[in-house]
């Protein structure tokens, strides 16, 4: 993986200084709260409910075991014992002091990391596949166009203070395993005519309270001027776009307004003025930094491995964590393993100390000591072999990280909600944990198979509830909390908003309807249709006629 | 009745003004004000920026929160309702 150079490494550490001084003028009162808090926004410092929250960036997802060992330390030394991995693959820490952050920062920056552009009105982090440089569909790995955003993005001068955040994704396959549509940005590697990367560009999605689903702006923009249009890109929006009221600042909205057309002919006119030359990475800049993608030293081993087909047969818990958690490598004889964060009752991605010190270890036994955070807020060790992975899941269910609900219907995505967030409106874990109690037989999640339930606890949308194939909203009626269900979203490559079905319920009906919804779907589909599929095929009636089948029941 | 809460500017934490301006962790032991009280009470408690970060009033019914945001400052007062803070609080 990546390894910091000189400047990358001054960089952050000037930074920790820089902060170290601002925490400790804020502590002896020579700036207030209002003048420091765009200056801790700018280190992913937020003030939530209970505490300071801090927000680590793990670029792209990817991280190696000291840096786990040291996400652990952090935990157990500075919080309560525990982080939180989110939707933009970062993780967040839910209780440190304001005056153990330059410590914490001090102790990232050892292990390569840091919090910056976690927050604030800048382009932040840029995430992409999980399984980038092991799945078999992809063209070529992404991570190093993911650093190259990084690095250009990085304490960018003119885009420092946009009219909003900005979010890019990338992948490289025809699947869209990272969400691109939903971003302001999304970037999928295509092949030029010439055979070389070029980049697919769509623009102007997001959630939150006005959701678009990016729309297309470039088919093939050559690797060479990717730097050059992003800017083009983000020029225009920063020229154009709204910055008197919050929720219009994004670029979804100038996208939605101007109209696509318009706004390509915007970006292409600033495209038209930039230098080329002085945007481009230069080819040895981007063969150095490809170089640190480079795949693992697999080694050379059959398709099949006896060690695994022996124990799918010998143990039906493998066998079913086989089943849903384990996915095809491009290399073979290995696979990647989803470590799911999502265990019964549990809160949706998180994760103990002890626990990331045990993936910390696992990745640098099994898996060339890397591992991934996913947007769906688990874990995946990338390139495990296949002989390995009984001994894996055995250590994994010793550390109560081997639930096999991946892309299941217990694999929820949830927003901290009003239990941590001062967004909130309402609490978002306890309806999780209800819905992974109730739905928790794992016999049935598999006859139900892959469906994905996205909840927020505000219409911020950071559980991304509008692109879950059901996705649930907290909304607060006078105080008391209460829960829109919507179906029929997709965050892939036939991205979707969700319909809402219609008026929310209360906490407790939630999971009894979504149980109702998902029972009907197995009275109606057609064989081997999936829930999105029969959504796609029938509408939201049926289900919606499910969800609120309580009401005759009770008439 | 109202009461004045803040987060801590240390380390974040949720606290109140309690009797004779004191800084206190339990809702419990807050001081309880009323009208003009309570706005000279804020003010007070602004104009002590070492250690209340953005205080602001709460309505309350004894000392539970009543107003429109009762369930935050519900939360706000216990902590989180589920989770592993919890986790870590048992085993400390």
């Amino acid at each position: 993986m990546y390894r910091y150079d000189e400047f990358d490494a001054a960089l952050v550490r000037e930074r920790v200084e820089e902060f170290r001084d601002q925490v400790e003028r804020r502590a002896s009162g020579a700036l207030t709260e209002d003048q420091f808090k765009p200056l801790r926004l700018m280190n992913g410092v937020y003030l939530q409910l209970h505490a300071y929250m801090l927000r680590v960036a793990v670029p792209y997802g990817t991280m190696n075991g000291a840096q786990m060992r040291k996400l652990a330390h952090i935990a157990r030394t500075y919080d309560k014992g525990y982080g939180h991995f989110t939707t933009r693959t970062n993780i967040q820490f839910n209780w440190p002091a304001l005056t153990d952050l330059p410590a914490i920062l001090e102790d990232l920056a050892e292990v390569e990391m840091h919090a910056i552009q976690t927050s604030g009105n800048c382009i932040r982090n840029t995430t992409t596949d999980v399984f980038a440089g092991a799945a078999d569909d992809e063209l070529e790995d992404p991570r190093p166009w993911c650093e190259v955003i990084r690095q250009w993005s990085t304490i960018h001068p003119e885009f420092s203070f946009l009219p909003r955040k900005f979010k890019i994704a990338v992948v490289a396959s025809k699947t869209d395993r990272a969400a691109i549509r939903t971003h302001d940005v999304g970037l999928q590697i295509v092949k030029s005519e010439d055979g070389g990367t070029a980049f697919r560009v769509f623009v102007g999605g997001g959630q939150g309270r006005l959701p678009h689903i990016a729309q297309e702006i470039a088919p093939a923009v050559p690797g060479h001027e990717l730097l050059a249009y992003l800017t083009a890109i983000i020029r225009a929006w920063n020229l154009l776009g709204r910055r008197d009221n919050i929720h219009k600042a994004r670029i979804k909205i100038l996208v939605a307004s101007l109209g696509i057309d318009a706004f390509r002919e915007e970006v292409d006119r600033h495209f038209a003025t930039l230098s080329q030359e002085a945007l481009q990475v230069p080819a040895e800049e981007l063969a150095r930094i490809q170089a640190y993608f480079a795949p693992p030293a697999f080694a050379d081993l059959p398709r099949q491995s006896a060690a695994f087909d022996r124990a799918v047969l010998a143990d039906p818990d493998f066998a079913r964590f086989s089943r849903n958690n384990v996915r095809r490598h491009k290399q073979a004889g290995y696979a990647s393993v989803i470590v799911s964060l999502k265990p019964l009752d549990g809160v949706p991605g998180d994760i103990t100390d002890a626990q990331m010190e045990v993936v910390a270890d696992l990745a640098q036994r099994y898996s060339f000591d890397e591992v991934r955070a996913a947007y769906e807020q688990n874990l995946v060790l990338p390139h495990v072999r296949l002989d390995d992975t009984p001994a894996l899941w055995r250590e994994l269910m010793a550390a109560g990280l081997a639930t096999p609900n991946a892309d299941l219907v217990t694999d929820i995505i949830a927003c901290p909600g009003l239990d941590y967030c001062s967004l909130a409106n309402a609490r978002s874990i306890p309806v999780a944990q209800a819905l992974s109690k109730r739905l928790a037989d794992l016999d049935w999640q598999e006859k139900v198979g892959q469906v994905r339930i996205n909840m927020s606890g505000c219409i911020n949308a950071c559980g991304h509830h509008h692109v879950g194939h059901i996705g649930v909203l907290g909304v607060d009626r006078k105080g008391e909390e209460y829960y829109q269900i919507t179906v029929g979203g997709s965050p892939d490559e036939r991205a979707a908003l969700g319909e809402i079905v219609g008026r929310s319920l209360p906490a407790d009906e939630v999971a009894p309807a979504i149980q109702r919804a998902l029972d009907r779907y197995l009275e109606i589909r057609t064989e081997g249709e999936r829930f999105i599929d029969t959504v796609r095929r029938l509408g939201a009636d049926p289900f919606r006629d499910a969800i609120y089948a309580f009401e005759f029941a009770d008439a | 009745m109202k009461l004045i809460t803040a987060n801590r500017l240390s380390d974040g934490r949720v606290i109140y003004v309690g009797e004779d301006a004191s800084v206190v962790e339990d809702i419990a032991s807050a001081a309880l004000f009323d009208g003009d009280d309570a706005d000279a009470a804020l003010i007070a408690a602004a104009s002590r920026p070492g250690t209340f970060v953005n205080p602001y009033l709460v309505e309350v019914t004894g000392h539970t929160p009543s107003g429109r945001d009762r369930l935050k400052e519900t939360i706000r007062s216990a902590g989180p309702t589920v989770g592993n803070s919890l986790r870590f609080q048992e085993s400390a």
